[in-house]
């Protein structure tokens, strides 16, 4: 066990590097950059621009400066753009640690602020939990108890109850689940309970009551509920009818025991295989709830970057992602030891 | 519950009782007697027939500007439930957008792109997740380490960024114009989507390749590629299905949010032209008048929904159709 | 709103309980109660609740009620405003944004300042005046201006804000808009990685000459922080490279509000996050601001001017069905209003009155790339523009929110004027192709109409397109690209598309800016290749021209010079659209409001509580 957990922790390392060495290709790559913004507005001048790229450091090589060896600096020879951000380079004249030394980088865009400012900063006088990543993280983790609380116990039983209106009524959720988008699904909770029920306020003032966190954890969690339900309802029919299940009911234990013990043990790997990446989807924030619902997550931050070529948070928010999507990975290879210890994790 | 235990027990019984036949004819059977199952079958040949003869059945044409007839509501629609003062056309079924163009002739041509858009990429990515990952999950080591490894960095690949270098760099070039851009979306589509199906069929087939009947057939000498047809892959379909067929919808909503990033099909000018619109682009053209005319979101939403109703019936029904256990039974 | 909130949550819970129990449904009677019933409420809950739900609804209560208390008995008057996007940065020398305006109008007042009428007129100068060349622009602060914190406001202040704002460090996107100033454009373009201090320091003792803070004798003020002090330090002398009679309007833009130089020394370059640090001389002080949720500003007591009168609230929804839902609940007082619910809106009695449409600040037109064909031949571009109905395109395609124009200066902006040429005419358009040089449709080289992919701008582009068929007959090609793909392709000449839709909105109400830093050769219309040296040089004339009515005439020359030329197809002028709440009252519409209806003169708005529900 602890070998493999130092094994895969030691394949971070390559894994999140490659990831940055493709970001930062792709980004350069793509046409425009930070500074080009709305074009019916006045453009940054030429001038300004040049400014701008001296001092985001985009005036420096990309990947390796071969001018400044050629000079003979070794420093300045790897003193580039990706270096700067991985690992550390010159910036502002003065010597700075990268990425390695958790400095995600000066946003292009919000200027003055760092990544971290932006993400993991809570405003004056609050918690660190009220950063945005904080906001984002427990959402992310109340929707996923919401998928799993409610998705799993609908598989279970629509699964044991096949083919009645308790399966239909499953099924009915779950088309409609991932069907629905989930802008409508959440201005169609809005006008409900806000509207016409007045149960909360349309937009929230403060997130501090817990009552405001419910339509935000629906509308996020309703997609993942609806794959939990079918995946469980699927794994479940299929162990039903494995030759153990058999053995267990002969032997005379409980149906609870058979159900809970035996099968939902079982039939559990697809769904937790799921929940991992879905995991760190959740809680790498969901734009559209953080538009519809002025949720203070960073959500937005992973979907605007790109548009935006805010370079240095594409690369942090790709980054973070990468490495939640394999601890994540990670913790579902664990459990699944767990629940079938017949599956040896090395 | 317990009668599940009991269709269990029942078909083992005839399995005995029956003359042996072939496992597709005998599949067949089961399906065709299995009725959610055709009926979605039904649903899905009905959304392929308007794919292929739409432009014969629609009553217009779904660029036709209609000047002046912006947000007409249904005509069947009671007056109550109508938000804006517009008075509704009867030869407009589903009412006009915000230019007047018809909502059920773009959505009779919006299955089109929309059901190509679904199936093809859904084929790629089913076939390279399965391959992919019961390769990882049977053999296990250093092979799974390192395809694991790589669906990891397929994971939190900047997706949205690579489509933009994409686009912009092959947009003018023939790969990019055939079929307005469809070669690329489907590319784009299937390139980052088989991630989850394969790291599903790895988790299932690390349970499947411990059981006993895996044991068997490989101490009696089974192939490897046997092993993995057919022994693991019939016992791993179920959660393949599920995953598939949740696959149809993203797909549909991801070609219209591709659209939303600029990175969409070229929309056609005439309604000859392979790509007119799409149930993605009406979803999102919809969302915004969703108080003037919900229709403009309602109509694709629902056929999205029936689209996913008819896979996720026919892929039970299929599933349970190819199961060895359920072999005679029906 | 609070009240309201509470008595549903109320609600919910005795529905819940009244479910739970099987009893029958509680009168409304019992929703009319307070905080003790709430407590019974719960009690009941609990009794029949699951254990793990107990704790949470009790929770929930508590927090309800202690908001209940808390809040006032009258209700607060607060102009609750949905602004849409967060701003990226508010700094005055940095910021370029509406919604990032929004926020530096409300806390800081520059020299100038813009009535409802447009005018440029006294801010913190109390008066201004121009040498005979126009080339001196000497600014009279009022005496005895103070900042939010009762701390003295002088012209040293504005100097530092304008050295700021040209200083290559703070690398300002507005940056460019003060180079007339004298060494301005000098020090801004100095390559700081390769110019020594000396000479970097020679740049700013320039610059620094041309913008000259005097003390009562005409003497220069004192340095640093003496100089802050300094009372009777109320002249700013601007010394300009050219004749420039339109500057002091540019002093009006936020690009001279003056921030205060300890704070933002203080603050570091996250200064303007803190609302410590935001201390200005506007009607407004900032109290808080909670990133993407809310920025509340509080009325200044140290204001010289007519003191605000309510709070205001700004909050950050760009879900604009949301934003629509939230003020029919009566928790925004002002939003804006989207094309898409306008029907909705003019078909309900109370939501049509309370739309508010008026002229907005900028123009959009179908822009041909001089330089490619077919758009080098006139006759082709008029063609094009001919076909065009612009009156169809607001009614169909704007749903109403735009008018319609034939030139480049919008309504409401002083040069305004109409115009008839190349308006839509399907015979002289088909005329016009015959008459090119390509004599028929079926001659013309492949068109693409490029556009920047929204679902809107589809629309958009796909009527375009079938207008010209219908028209011309001409197939056109769309090109969807992705939004900053657009930005990128169209700011550069050699990249800019054979056709696309893009407009200009004004920065100042001045022909200067709409004419000069369009148009001229060198400015923003080079990315469609516009150059028409008879244009530069009515305009070069008309920029240095004191007299204004030799001015205003010279300008209109240029611009009826401008559309002779038909360069591109003006289409429309974008308007304002808010739903305001009745009880806001004193609102003063302009076209230049920025991200809310009445931004410009926010003083004059009032809240008339006894208008408000009683809820």
């Amino acid at each position: 066990m602890a070998r493999f957990l130092i094994r895969r922790l030691l394949w971070l390392i390559p894994v999140m590097f490659v990831v940055a060495i493709i970001t930062f290709v792709l980004m350069h790559m793509a046409p425009g950059g930070p500074f080009d913004k709305d074009p019916s507005q006045r453009q940054v001048d030429a001038v300004t621009q040049k400014a701008l790229n001296a001092q985001f450091g985009l005036d420096k090589e990309e990947w390796l400066d071969f001018g400044a060896l050629s000079k003979g600096d070794i420093v300045g020879f790897f003193d580039t753009q990706f270096f700067t951000y991985m690992i550390g380079g010159t910036v502002k004249g003065q010597w700075r640690c990268g990425f390695i030394c958790g400095n995600l980088g000066l946003s292009f865009r919000q200027r003055g602020l760092t990544v971290q400012d932006i993400v993991l900063k809570p405003p004056e006088g609050k918690a660190p939990w009220d950063s945005k990543a904080g906001y984002s993280l427990r959402l992310g983790l109340l929707a996923l108890f919401f998928a799993m609380l409610i998705g799993v116990p609908l598989g279970v039983v629509s699964a044991l109850r096949q083919n009645t209106p308790v399966d239909y009524a499953s099924l009915f959720i779950a088309t409609s689940g991932v069907t629905v988008p989930n802008f409508v699904f959440g201005i169609f909770l809005i006008i409900i309970f806000a509207v016409f029920l007045h149960a909360v306020p349309v937009v929230p003032t403060s997130w501090d009551s817990p009552l405001v966190w419910i339509l935000p954890t629906i509308v996020l969690g309703f997609g993942l509920l609806a794959q939990t339900a079918r995946l469980t309802r699927a794994s479940m029919l299929e162990v039903m009818r494995q030759d153990y299940i058999r053995t267990a009911r002969a032997k005379g234990l409980g149906e609870r025991v058979v159900v809970w013990r035996h099968m939902l043990k079982n039939a559990l790997i697809p769904v937790v295989t799921i929940m991992g990446p879905a995991l760190a989807g959740l809680i790498t924030g969901s734009f559209i709830i953080e538009t519809m619902f002025a949720f203070p997550g960073w959500g937005r931050q992973f979907v605007t970057a790109i548009q935006q070529r805010d370079y240095s948070m594409i690369l942090a928010t790709t980054l973070i992602f990468a490495l939640l999507i394999q601890i994540a990975n990670m913790t579902v290879d664990l459990i699944y030891t767990f629940l079938d210890p017949r599956i040896k994790v090395n | 519950m317990a009668s599940a235990a009991v269709a269990g027990g029942r078909s083992v019984n005839q399995a005995i009782t029956k003359p042996p036949q072939s496992l597709w004819v005998d599949a067949w059977h089961r399906l065709s007697r299995n009725k959610a199952a055709m009926f979605g079958l039904a649903l899905i040949l009905l959304f392929f027939f308007l794919a292929i003869f739409g432009p014969m059945l629609a009553p217009h044409d779904p660029l036709k500007i209609n000047s002046g007839k912006g947000f007409l509501p249904p005509a069947w629609m009671p007056a109550a439930w109508v938000s804006t003062n517009n008075v509704g056309d009867p030869q407009f079924f589903l009412g006009t957008d915000s230019i007047g163009r018809d909502v059920f002739s773009r959505l009779i041509y919006g299955a089109r792109v929309s059901m190509v858009v679904a199936i093809i990429p859904t084929i790629f990515i089913t076939f390279f997740g399965i391959l992919i990952g019961i390769v990882a999950g049977f053999f296990g080591g250093t092979a799974d380490n390192l395809l694991m490894r790589f669906t990891d960095i397929v994971y939190s690949f900047p997706d949205i960024l690579f489509f933009v270098v994409v686009m912009f760099a092959l947009r003018d070039t023939p790969i990019g114009d055939w079929g307005n851009g469809l070669i690329l979306l489907f590319g784009a589509l299937a390139l980052v989507n088989w991630v989850g199906v394969a790291r599903v069929v790895r988790g299932s087939t690390l349970s499947i390749k411990e059981k006993e009947f895996v044991e068997a057939a490989r101490s009696i000498g089974t192939s490897d590629r046997n092993i993995m047809q057919k022994h693991i892959l019939p016992n791993i379909l179920s959660p393949i299905i599920i995953i598939t067929a949740f696959a149809v919808p993203r797909l549909i909503i991801a070609e219209a949010v591709l659209g939303y990033l600029g990175l969409g099909l070229r929309p056609g000018t005439s309604s000859k032209e392979f790509f007119v619109t799409s149930w993605g682009s009406m979803l999102l053209e919809g969302q915004t008048a969703i108080n003037a005319q919900p229709w403009m979101l309602l109509a694709p939403a629902i056929a999205v929904a029936l689209v996913v109703m008819g896979f996720t019936f026919f892929g039970d029904g299929l599933r349970d159709a190819l199961d060895p256990r359920m072999r005679g039974a029906g | 709103m609070k009240k309201s909130a509470l008595f549903a949550i109320i609600a919910v819970f005795v529905a819940l309980v009244v479910v739970a129990c099987g009893a029958p449904a509680a009168p409304p009677a019992v929703v009319q109660t307070s905080a003790p019933v709430i407590q019974t409420q719960i009690v009941e809950k609990v009794q029949t609740g699951a254990p793990v739900v107990q704790t949470q609804v009790v929770e929930k209560v508590q927090t309800v009620v202690v908001e209940a208390t808390a809040a006032p008995a009258a209700k607060e008057k607060v102009l609750r405003i949905n602004l849409g996007s967060y701003p990226d940065i508010v700094d005055p020398q940095k910021s370029s944004f509406v919604n990032e305006i929004a926020h530096l109008n409300l806390i800081y007042e520059g020299l100038t300042k813009f009535n409802e009428k447009l005018e440029t007129v006294p801010g913190a100068a109390e008066s201004w005046k121009y040498n005979d060349k126009a080339t001196e622009l000497t600014f009279q602060l009022r005496p005895g201006l103070k900042y939010s914190d009762g701390s003295l406001l002088n012209a040293a202040r504005y100097k530092y804000s304008l050295m700021r704002n040209i200083d290559p460090h703070t690398a300002g996107e507005y940056a460019a808009i003060t180079d007339e100033i004298a060494g301005a454009p000098e020090w801004r373009g100095a390559d700081l990685s390769t110019i020594s201090d000396e000479d970097l320091a020679k740049l700013q003792a320039t610059v620094s000459e041309s913008v000259a803070a005097l003390d009562a004798s005409g003497q220069p003020c004192k340095e640093g922080a003496d100089g802050y002090a300094q009372e009777d330090c109320l002249t700013l002398k601007l010394t300009l490279s050219r004749p420039a009679p339109y500057f002091h309007t540019i002093m009006g833009i936020w690009v001279s509000y003056p921030a205060k130089q300890e704070n933002i020394e203080a603050g570091g370059d996250i200064w303007w996050t803190s609302p410590k640090y935001q201390i200005g001389n506007g009607p407004f002080i900032l109290k808080n601001m909670e990133p993407f949720v809310r920025a509340r500003f509080e009325p200044n007591a140290n204001y010289w001017g007519d003191k605000a009168k309510v709070p205001i609230e700004y909050a950050y929804i760009t879900d604009s069905a949301v934003a629509f839902q939230a003020y029919k609940n009566n928790e925004f007082d002002i939003i804006g209003l989207a094309a898409e619910d306008l029907e909705t809106v003019k078909a309900d009695a109370t939501l049509s009155k309370e739309a508010n449409i008026y002229p907005g600040s900028c123009t959009f037109a179908v822009m041909f790339h001089q330089k490619k064909e077919p758009f080098t031949d006139q006759k082709v571009r008029e063609a094009f523009a001919m076909a065009l109905d612009r009156d169809g395109w607001v009614k169909d395609v704007l749903r109403g929110l735009g008018a319609p124009t034939l030139t480049w200066i919008p309504p409401g902006y002083p040069g305004y004027k109409t115009s008839d040429s190349w308006g839509f005419d399907p015979d002289a358009a088909k005329k016009a192709i015959a008459d090119s040089t390509y004599g028929s449709v079926d001659k013309l080289p492949e068109i693409t109409d490029t556009f920047s992919d929204t679902p809107r701008n589809r629309t958009r582009n796909e009527w375009l397109v079938s207008k010209w068929k219908e028209v011309l007959g001409v197939d056109v090609k769309l090109n969807p690209v992705e939004s900053t793909t657009y930005t990128a392709l169209t700011k550069d000449q050699a990249t800019a598309p054979q056709m696309f839709i893009l407009g200009w909105c004004a920065d100042y109400p001045d022909q200067q800016n709409w004419l000069s830093v369009y148009w001229k050769t060198g400015g923003f219309g080079e990315r469609i290749a516009y150059s028409n040296p008879d244009f530069d040089k009515l305009v070069d004339e008309a920029d240095q021209t004191v007299d204004p009515a030799k001015r205003a005439d010279l300008y209109e020359q240029a611009q009826d010079l401008l559309i002779k030329g038909a360069p591109v197809a003006f289409m429309w002028n974008n308007v304002n659209s808010y739903l305001v709440k009745p009880w806001v009252t004193g609102l003063q519409l302009t076209p230049q409001d920025a991200g809310w209806a009445g931004a410009q003169v926010p003083t004059s708005i009032d809240i008339d509580a006894s208008k408000m529900p009683s809820q």
